[in-house]
């Protein structure tokens, strides 16, 4: 069997359907002019020609999931007696996500360390990871406010994903990753990919040119000073709104609260998303909160992904560097322009900026 | 030209104010940004082009010091109706107002150039916007892809200012245009409208971007979407609870609402929530022939009541 | 007794504390016959009504909702009806936008005087959302 794979664009709806023989694909579609992905069938409009609007984080860790859900019973003998009765399902189909990209998958890296490479780790997320297999398309270029090389990725960084595939002329050229990917080269739709390296090669090279690097310099070396300090951060971010629209649609956030719903004696327990944006995320039982002001839960945002996180984790920043959250930011805060000032040199650039106004 | 109009306000009345609010560059050609201006240096950064589509009054109510703003006519509305709700001190806000032609939405833009990047943007002078790209140079009118607001304005020039910058222009659209889309709308079947809104709602991720980005939305770090007490809404992803979510959002704004556009323009999933707010809107008109937002000494209609409403018939079973 | 037997729907009625809650026991004691798909939630005033309870009705299981206060000028408290009229208007017109049928909605006045009024509204609600049948509740996609 050949090392990598070719896959003719008039073949790749007959892939998909063969792969959703025996699994739910998600694929990037179009609904009006919001890229989505969503379960693959005939009706839909595939769209692998923009990056989707929001990421596929939803199909391996859902926005809102069910935990278990509970009942009370009494005693029929003694009714001051009550007994509570759990049912969790954890069937997970087998999934696959087609066409995300490359950042989409290197996202769930980040998820992997705190959900499944730990001394408990999460079963409703692990099960869902392995049952998944992911299918990138590599960018050919970059969109506004990208910025994956400058947090150690790339255009065709395969890190996350078990195959990669790269758009050529008349199809798309597959490099399986892990062993999983590895099995898709066996369908029949697949071409032996041989010819198609060195285009496949030269394609990825161009488009990691493309893509702005806004950190290259120190290699995101984080001033603690200027991390640390408040005026920085009030000045920084002083135009945003504290929505969850950066969150949400986030590769690598993956805060969450867990509510029970209840209703006459029965409910279900429920996992959902959570935004440290919002300022619900650290109201106290006492009504305290310890992040009040909008610029406090911003720092606290760049800080997760670019302090804390690298500190817990070998230096991983938890940032894949897709842009959406500068591309959908209602007011266009730019994270990328943030994290480079908070950098040594960006720090050294400011103060020799503020010495010649004065 | 406005640009050095508006430079010229800001250097005027900065040694006045705490900080101006205006817009500059943001991280592509195709978007502007906040700038908040504290000393005379930074008013280089200023741009003023039809990119400068935020409307930034939503900043006013939280700000406690004396504030300069830029607004256009639509924005200016925001202010009257906080007037008339008491929710600034028009004392503590010094307004420049700009006369404004039209807009351009980003979203519009994007869809017309396949969402490419854009490489530089420039502005001719036949009221066209020229979009560069990797694959060339795209020419639109900004008629054409002017946020559907700017299509129907009637309040080009701003209704309440204490600088002007340019001379005032009168709105040349038909006073019957604004709520004719919500006409339309209406007249598809309950069938229809349903089908309509489970598809566009099914795309909400409650991020609440409309929601923060509103500046009718005052409750903010309290609203009901959010709290447990009380317990509104559930945060469980189905389109009942999105579906409620908008319903908050709509009703919480009924007679309130500005039509900025603000909601819809950012919403990342491009769901029409605008439309929601601007029936009510119609109906406000019709039964209480009141606008919101354009006359400072008016009162909300929810506010008021008349003993003898003229309009409302009571309903037979 | 409901309309169609055995087949009784959901209605939620917003009943003012002072008058048409006051009707209501009125028809009640006066043994006038009524169906018995309303399930009453007394409130202080038709003022108190929030618009949203009405959505939140309709949009969780309910089939009609029908709110019920003073007549104008009658408010115990003086004028929280005249701001429910203006708000259930609003409401009355926003429903049907949503794809929501406006009929399922009706708001009345009744005094506690009018046990007889009471009974005709509820009979003739319970039998308008008899006709219109069962209000499908959204079906719930978890995305």
């Amino acid at each position: 069997m050949p090392d990598t794979g070719y896959l003719p664009k008039e073949k790749v709806k007959d892939f998909m359907r063969e792969l959703a023989k025996d699994a739910v694909v998600y694929a990037p579609c179009l609904e009006g002019d919001t890229v989505i992905f969503r379960p693959f069938s005939e009706e839909r409009t595939l769209c692998f020609d923009r990056p989707a609007n929001s990421p596929p984080k939803s199909v391996i860790y859902p926005q809102s999931e069910q935990l278990f859900a509970f009942e009370y019973k009494k005693d029929p003998e003694d009714h001051q007696k009550m007994s509570v009765e759990l049912k969790a399902d954890t069937n997970v189909p087998g999934m696959v996500i087609f066409a995300a990209r490359p950042c989409d998958a290197r996202g769930f890296t980040i998820y992997d360390r705190v959900f499944i490479d730990t001394d408990t780790p999460d079963p409703y997320y692990k099960k869902r990871r392995e049952n998944t297999l992911i299918v990138t398309l590599s960018c050919a270029e970059p969109s506004p406010g990208c910025f994956c090389v400058g947090v150690g990725g790339g255009p065709a960084h395969k890190e996350g994903s078990d195959a990669m595939m790269t758009e050529l002329e008349g199809g798309y050229f597959i490099e399986p990753v892990s062993e999983k990917g590895k099995a898709i080269l066996n369908k029949s739709m697949i071409e032996d990919g041989s010819p198609y390296l060195q285009k496949a090669q030269e394609a990825q090279a161009k488009a990691h040119e493309a893509v702005k690097n806004p950190f290259e310099t120190d290699k995101l070396k984080i001033s603690q000073d200027l991390f640390n300090n408040d005026a920085f951060w009030e000045e920084a971010v002083s135009k945003c709104v504290s929505c969850g629209a950066c969150t949400y649609l986030c590769p690598t956030c993956y805060c969450f609260n867990i509510t029970d719903e209840q209703a006459s004696g029965k409910g279900e327990r429920i996992r959902s998303w959570d935004a440290c944006m919002f300022f619900h995320f650290t109201l106290e039982a006492s009504t305290h909160n310890p992040r009040p002001t909008r610029f406090q839960r911003f720092k606290n945002r760049v800080g997760h992904k670019f302090v804390y996180y690298p500190e817990k984790y070998d230096g991983a920043i938890a940032c894949c560097g897709c842009g959406r959250c500068i591309r959908y930011c209602p007011v266009s805060v730019d994270i990328s322009e943030i994290v480079s000032n908070l950098t040594e040199s960006g720090q050294k650039q400011q103060q020799t900026a503020g010495s010649a106004k004065k | 030209m406005s640009t050095e109009k508006v430079k010229e306000a800001i250097a005027k009345i900065l040694p006045d104010v705490e900080t101006v609010i205006c817009y500059q560059q943001g991280f592509d050609g195709l978007h502007t940004t906040p700038l908040f201006i504290k000393i005379p240096e930074e008013i280089n950064g200023l741009i003023w082009n039809p990119l400068c589509v935020q409307n930034l009054t939503s900043y006013l109510p939280s700000i406690k010091k004396k504030v300069g703003i830029v607004v256009k006519g639509c924005d200016s509305r925001t202010i009257v109706q906080y007037l008339q709700e008491g929710l600034i001190d028009r004392e503590k806000i010094v307004i420049i107002g700009v006369p404004c032609t039209g807009v351009v939405s980003v979203k519009k833009v994007l869809r017309e150039i396949g969402h490419q990047p854009v490489a530089g943007v420039a502005f001719d002078d036949n009221g066209n916007i020229v979009v560069k790209t990797s694959k060339g140079d795209r020419t639109l009118a900004i008629a054409d892809v002017c946020p559907d607001k700017c299509a129907t304005c009637q309040y080009p020039t701003p209704i309440v200012y204490d600088y002007l910058a340019g001379d005032p222009i009168k709105s040349d659209k038909p006073k019957e245009s604004v709520h004719e889309d919500i006409r339309q709308f209406d007249e598809k079947t309950l069938e229809e409208k349903k089908a309509y809104w489970e598809k566009e709602l099914e795309k909400c991720i409650r991020c609440y971007a409309c929601r923060n980005a509103c500046p009718m939305c005052i409750c903010q770090d309290s609203c009901i979407a959010e709290t447990r007490e009380p317990h509104w809404i559930s945060q469980k992803l189905s389109l009942t609870e999105k579906f409620m979510f908008h319903m908050i959002h709509a009703v919480h704004l009924a007679g309130r609402c500005v039509e900025c556009g603000e909601c819809e323009r950012v919403c990342p999933m491009d769901i029409p929530v605008a439309k929601l707010k601007k029936k009510i809107n119609t109906e406000m008109k019709e039964l209480f022939n009141y606008e919101p937002g354009v006359d400072p000494d008016g009162k909300p209609p929810m506010y008021t009541f008349n003993v003898d409403e003229v309009k409302i018939k009571e309903h037979k079973l | 007794m409901s309309v169609v037997a055995g087949k009784e729907l959901r209605i939620v009625g917003f009943l003012c504390n002072w008058c048409s809650y006051g009707g209501a026991d009125t028809a009640g004691v006066s043994r006038f016959k009524q169906p018995t798909d309303l399930r009453i939630i007394k409130v202080p005033c038709s003022g108190r009504v929030d618009p949203l309870f009405v959505v939140r009705a309709l949009l969780t299981g309910a089939d009609g909702v029908l709110v019920s206060g003073c007549h104008p000028r009658d408010c115990h408290y003086t004028d929280g009806n005249f701001y429910a009229r203006r708000r259930l208007e609003m409401l009355k017109r926003l429903l049907p936008f949503v794809g929501i049928d406006e009929r399922r909605f009706h708001y009345t006045w009744v005094s506690a005087s009018e046990g007889q009024k009471w009974q005709q509204v509820v009979t003739d609600f319970t039998n308008r959302i008899h006709q219109l049948g069962p209000l499908h509740v959204k079906k719930e996609n978890e995305g």
